[in-house]
């Protein structure tokens, strides 16, 4: 195996500036996944115009955004355990160990086996993420319009059956996503679609507008809205240290979950949320014989911790290999890229190693930062949780403008962004969630190109979408994942119906 | 059926007409796409046409079983949600005239206020606020933001 790229990428993230960029990524990281309000996803897109601005390199900027999501991943924790109030949406299941541990007054013990448990899952993860990666590129570069076609099929079909527990919202949101992603200038015909005659909107709707409105402005109307549901910060924080024969026990624990969290992060559109939950209750099933799970086990802990740290890592596979995002903040990545004007896909790992082996690289080096951060810092980071809305909003909101404006110059994309917002917050009451329309988006642009092109080679055949092996493997695939889960539910439902009417169940 | 899940179902169906409205306006508009040549095939029109047409198929789907959604605000907090994109508005508005470090002030001011600080608290955060990132941003990242034409 061709390890070349990752050696290269070392040399790139320790660099004096993307030692300092990393540094940064993983401290602003760590606040952001503490502040209950605000995930990594926000995070993200409040920072990417800003390191635009500031003219940092793509390779940095990829350095900047990583080290800010595994952060996030690892601060997620601290208002679970102190608050349990989970920082984002990774960090859901810790609650359930973590907040019992700190009510016992463990709670310096809850925040140290954590972090250590995200370091383990980080770390694994990076390995994963540094074998798999070529693996995954060498096969997909035989991949041409109608085969990439198909596997954007395939990614759509995978989120609807995944993502959350509606999916007919979810793909509603893709297809919202790919909608706004035909706004603008058709290169192809040199037509101009739904830009109402605004020139502004000639070269489409800006992936920076889209997503601080979607994710910053929307945000502060949800914060406002759930403020004063009084929640009380866990001061005593008690010993740091963990005790020898509690790492002994968590140790076969972190390892499985980390393989979980990998494997599940790999697969486009699952996330933190489902790999912690699939590590929780693998574990609760494998060891909790006592029944102390949820009552602050340090299993229960370690589990979710390790899993959430590791999809972040595998997130990155399908994004850098194949240029399809794992999740809704490798869609912002993606996206960040794509502001590059860098195309990811199979060739970025030969074309452009420096990014993909500066960013693997760089997620060795920062999982090791974030654990020197993260264990002596942790007051600090405690701190974060009783900074007031009224002082904390109003800088997202400002972060939002200057982000937008820097990128654009333009009053009229501000103005947009905040059109945007409101439609946003609108959706989100509706219970869509945000990450799908980011995902179409990014994804929509590419997909209709790949489609048109691979219509263009067959002369306007269709029968090339289905012309080659790989093709008719991943239309396969596709139909499966759409398919199997709504059977599956539908035969535990009649198991369940028949096991309640005390009927022999029936089979088939 | 209780008041919160008929809100909820209300919300949800409202949500579904909305987006098969908006199915419907996408499909027409992308059938309308003027356009004198394409180098391949489909051209412009079809992406669109087809997209609004599997819009309209899961609306349908959505309008049968609408799911959780969450109800809206009301009263005095509603008022407050709705101050906030009006209070951006209105300080997007005025960015180019009256200069970043001021539009800055005025909209964390009046954030901070919906976001229940007392009137001192919140100018002094706002202060705070407006000197914190003109420093970081015009200062020491030197990125270009409006002065203002107001004050010369």
């Amino acid at each position: 195996m061709n390890l070349d790229y990752l050696w290269h990428g070392f040399a790139v993230a320790l660099t004096g500036q993307n030692l300092l960029v990393g540094l940064i990524g993983c401290f602003i990281g760590t606040l952001v996944g503490a502040l209950p309000a605000i995930g990594p996803i926000n995070g993200i897109a409040l920072l990417l115009p800003i390191a635009y601005t500031m003219g940092l390199p793509a390779e940095s900027t990829m350095i900047l955004l990583s080290a800010i999501y595994c952060g996030a991943e690892y601060g997620g924790r601290i208002s679970s355990i102190l608050l349990n109030v989970p920082g984002d949406a990774g960090a859901v299941m810790t609650a359930l160990d973590g907040y019992p541990m700190a009510r016992q007054g463990r709670a310096g013990e809850a925040l140290t086996l954590s972090g250590i448990s995200s370091f383990v899952g980080g770390i694994l993860g990076s390995i994963g993420l540094a074998l798999f990666a070529p693996v995954l590129a060498r096969l997909a570069i035989g991949f041409g319009p109608a085969e990439y076609f198909v596997l954007m099929v395939f990614a759509f079909a995978t989120l609807g059956s995944m993502v959350g527990s509606q999916p007919v919202k979810t793909l509603i949101g893709c297809t919202l996503g790919l909608m706004l992603a035909t706004v603008g200038l058709d290169a192809t015909s040199g037509a101009y679609r739904f830009t109402f005659n605004q020139p502004e909107l000639g070269d489409g709707i800006e992936f920076v507008v889209l997503v601080i409105g979607l994710f910053s402005i929307s945000e502060a109307l949800v914060i406002l809205e759930h403020q004063g549901r009084g929640f009380t910060v866990i001061r005593e924080l008690g010993r740091m240290t963990v005790r020898a024969a509690d790492v002994a026990r968590c140790t076969g624990t972190m390892l499985r979950s980390s393989v979980i969290g990998f494997v599940v992060g790999v697969l486009p559109g699952t996330g933190a949320s489902v790999s912690s939950a699939i590590a929780y209750t693998t574990e609760k099933r494998l060891s909790d014989t006592e029944d102390t799970f949820g009552k602050g086990d340090v299993r229960g802990l370690a589990a979710p911790e390790a899993a959430n740290n590791a999809t972040a890592c595998g997130a990155f596979v399908p994004m850098l290999t194949l240029g399809i995002p794992g999740s809704g903040t490798t869609a912002v990545m993606l996206g960040a890229l794509m502001l590059y004007n860098i195309q990811p896909g199979p060739m970025l790992l030969t074309e452009r190693p420096e990014i993909v082996g500066g960013l693997v690289a760089s997620l060795f080096i920062g999982n090791f930062l974030l654990l020197l951060l993260n264990l002596p810092l942790v007051n600090i980071f405690a701190r974060v949780l009783t900074v007031p809305n009224w002082l904390l909003v109003p800088g997202i909101l400002v972060l939002s403008i200057v982000g937008v404006y820097s990128t654009h110059a333009s009053v009229f994309a501000i103005f947009l962004m905040l059109g945007i917002g409101m439609a946003g917050w609108l959706l989100r009451k509706a219970g869509f969630d945000m990450a799908p329309i980011i995902l179409g988006f990014v994804l929509g642009h590419v997909m209709e190109i790949n489609l048109r092109n691979a219509l263009a080679i067959s002369g306007g055949e269709l029968s090339i979408l289905f012309s080659s092996a790989i093709c008719i493997v991943l239309w396969f695939m596709a139909a499966a994942v759409a398919v199997l889960p709504t059977m599956l539910s539908w035969r535990s439902r009649r198991l369940k119906v028949a096991r309640t009417a005390g009927m022999p169940a029936i089979d088939g | 059926m209780s008041d919160n899940a008929r809100t909820t179902l209300l919300i949800g169906r409202i949500s579904a007409l909305c987006l098969i409205g908006l199915a419907v306006a996408y499909g027409v508009g992308g059938a309308s796409i003027e356009y004198a040549f394409s180098s391949d095939p489909l051209g412009p029109r079809v992406v669109p046409v087809a997209l609004a047409t599997v819009l309209g198929l899961l609306c349908l789907f959505y309008l049968r079983s609408p799911g959780t959604a969450e109800a809206f605000p009301s009263g005095r907090l509603l008022w407050r949600v709705l101050a906030i994109p009006l209070l951006l508005v209105v300080c997007v508005a005025i960015f180019e005239t009256v200069g970043f470090a001021m539009c800055i002030f005025l909209l964390t001011f009046g954030t901070g206020l919906i976001f229940g600080a007392p009137l001192g608290y919140a100018a002094a955060g706002a202060a705070g606020h407006a000197a914190l990132w003109w420093f970081i941003f015009s200062y020491l990242l030197q990125v270009y933001l409006p002065t203002g034409t107001l004050f010369g």
